[in-house]
């Protein structure tokens, strides 16, 4: 469905770049319309009254027109609904925060709307600046996002020989679409070690709230190890490395 | 099927618009209409502007103290006795000292970051000036930091970082006022502005 000519939505900016003189060109999530990008004239003057209101992580109730089809929508009025102040008062939570818009950014398409991945981004922008511990609401994220996008790693079967995982170490390949048994996990594939405990708590983040999977007790080699299958999982989908990932693992 | 050919700009220049086109916010129009902008000056102005890029690429240094753009090093700011080498004001670009300095209410001395954390793009502390600010900061006579990035997301996050790296010293760091804009309007600002100008309110 194409969207009309002006509506009103709400959305989280997860991006935001100077255009033309004084004008910035914002990216948004959507909850109706899922990624869009939308002008706003004159947002850099200091007079401007949308620029406060349109910064990035703000989720924001937006009015947008366009002058003619095909062009790109420009923002008429804005009013921030959540701004999540601590989130932004903390290098941690902020990181974290622009870490998510660009996962989103990575895998949300213009013109698709997602309800349930922008479901996902406000209540996990709104878990963190809570306090929520940020390992536990990242890799909860990732996994929801994975779920949200279609690719889910499978992993109660093994993915080449379909038999049921048994208890134990095992191999997992994000090209493989996920869980190995480790006979077939010899052939060739470039795949990671998985964990028992890996495991576990990867089906426990898909199938658990965001609630639940902050209350799981994850040690520190747990964490790297599941940061470790969620990247290589992301980067494998996106083709690409996340680039706020490296200055997130600097700062942990 | 065969028709009139396109017709097409001299190679002289269509290299010129190609070459206009790189510049940020230059579109392909803008460049045509510039580069045929050109074509009609005198030849003396197309000459002025041609020497004017190649002298500014040619002299144009970073300054070794404050990182600012500078024909001479030290920078005429670094090394001018009236300014008060004990405080510092760390800037993202060259552009905002200019903007300070026509506010005449600061005499102190600068540090141009070029640039501000920005993960989504890649950019991280190892690209900015920072080592040389703490170096700078390093046995130096500052005694105050004053951090002027700008109040965005990533303008937070670099200040937040420098305050971080800078805990260790003793300087005292401070950022810039955030509130309301001069001719703002209490009813159209965002909850953020008007919080952090409550924060920031002063005695009458």
């Amino acid at each position: 469905m194409s969207r009309p000519r002006s509506f009103r939505t709400e959305g989280v900016v997860i991006r935001s770049a100077p255009m033309m003189e004084a004008g910035l060109m914002v990216t948004l999530f959507t909850r109706e319309w899922g990624k869009l990008r939308a002008v706003v004239h004159g947002a850099r003057k200091p007079s401007s009254k949308l620029v406060g209101h349109l910064e990035v992580l703000n989720c924001v109730d937006l009015t947008l027109h366009r002058a003619h089809p095909g062009n790109l929508d420009i923002v008429s009025q804005a009013q921030i609904v959540e701004a999540f102040p601590a989130l932004r008062m903390e290098l941690e939570g902020a990181t974290g925060g622009m870490y998510m818009t660009e996962v989103v950014d990575g895998f949300g398409a213009e013109g698709s709307p997602n309800q349930e991945m922008y479901q996902l981004l406000v209540g996990c922008l709104r878990a963190l600046d809570g306090g929520a511990p940020r390992d536990h609401v990242l890799r909860y994220f990732e996994m929801q996002v994975l779920d949200h996008s279609g690719f889910m790693p499978e992993l109660q079967l093994c993915v080449e020989c379909r038999e049921v995982l048994q208890p134990g170490e095992h191999l997992y390949s994000p090209e493989a679409g996920g869980t190995l048994c480790p006979l077939c996990g010899m052939k060739g594939q470039q795949v990671y070690q998985m964990s028992v405990n890996a495991l576990k708590a990867l089906r426990y983040f898909r199938q658990s709230s965001l609630e639940q999977a902050c209350s799981l007790k994850l040690e520190p080699q747990l964490t790297r190890e599941l940061t470790t299958l969620l990247s290589g999982t992301l980067k494998y989908w996106l083709d690409r490395e996340i680039r706020s990932r490296t200055f997130l693992e600097r700062l942990a | 099927m065969t028709g009139w050919p396109v017709p097409s700009a001299a190679p002289s220049v269509a290299r010129l618009i190609q070459e206009l086109n790189k510049l940020p916010g230059i579109g392909s129009k803008s460049a045509q209409r510039l580069a045929y902008h050109i074509i009609k000056l005198p030849p003396e102005e197309a000459h002025m502007l041609a020497e004017a890029i190649t002298v500014v690429k040619d002299q144009v240094i970073f300054c070794s103290r404050c990182q600012n753009l500078s024909d001479t090093d030290p920078c005429p700011i670094c090394t001018d006795d009236r300014r008060d080498p004990t405080q510092v004001c760390v800037v993202e670009e060259p552009l905002d000292v200019l903007a300070l300095e026509r506010t005449h209410c600061y005499r102190g001395l600068y540090h141009v970051l070029h640039g501000v954390i920005s993960p989504i793009n890649g950019v991280g502390p190892e690209d900015l000036k920072l080592k040389e600010l703490i170096s700078r900061l390093d046995g130096a006579s500052v005694q105050e930091l004053i951090i002027a990035t700008n109040p965005t997301l990533e303008g937070e996050a670099t200040a937040m970082y420098i305050r971080r790296q800078v805990g260790q010293l003793p300087v005292k760091v401070t950022h810039l006022a955030r509130g309301l804009p001069v001719g703002g309007d209490l009813e159209y600002a965002d909850e953020v502005t008007l919080s952090r100008a409550f924060q920031g309110r002063q005695e009458l």
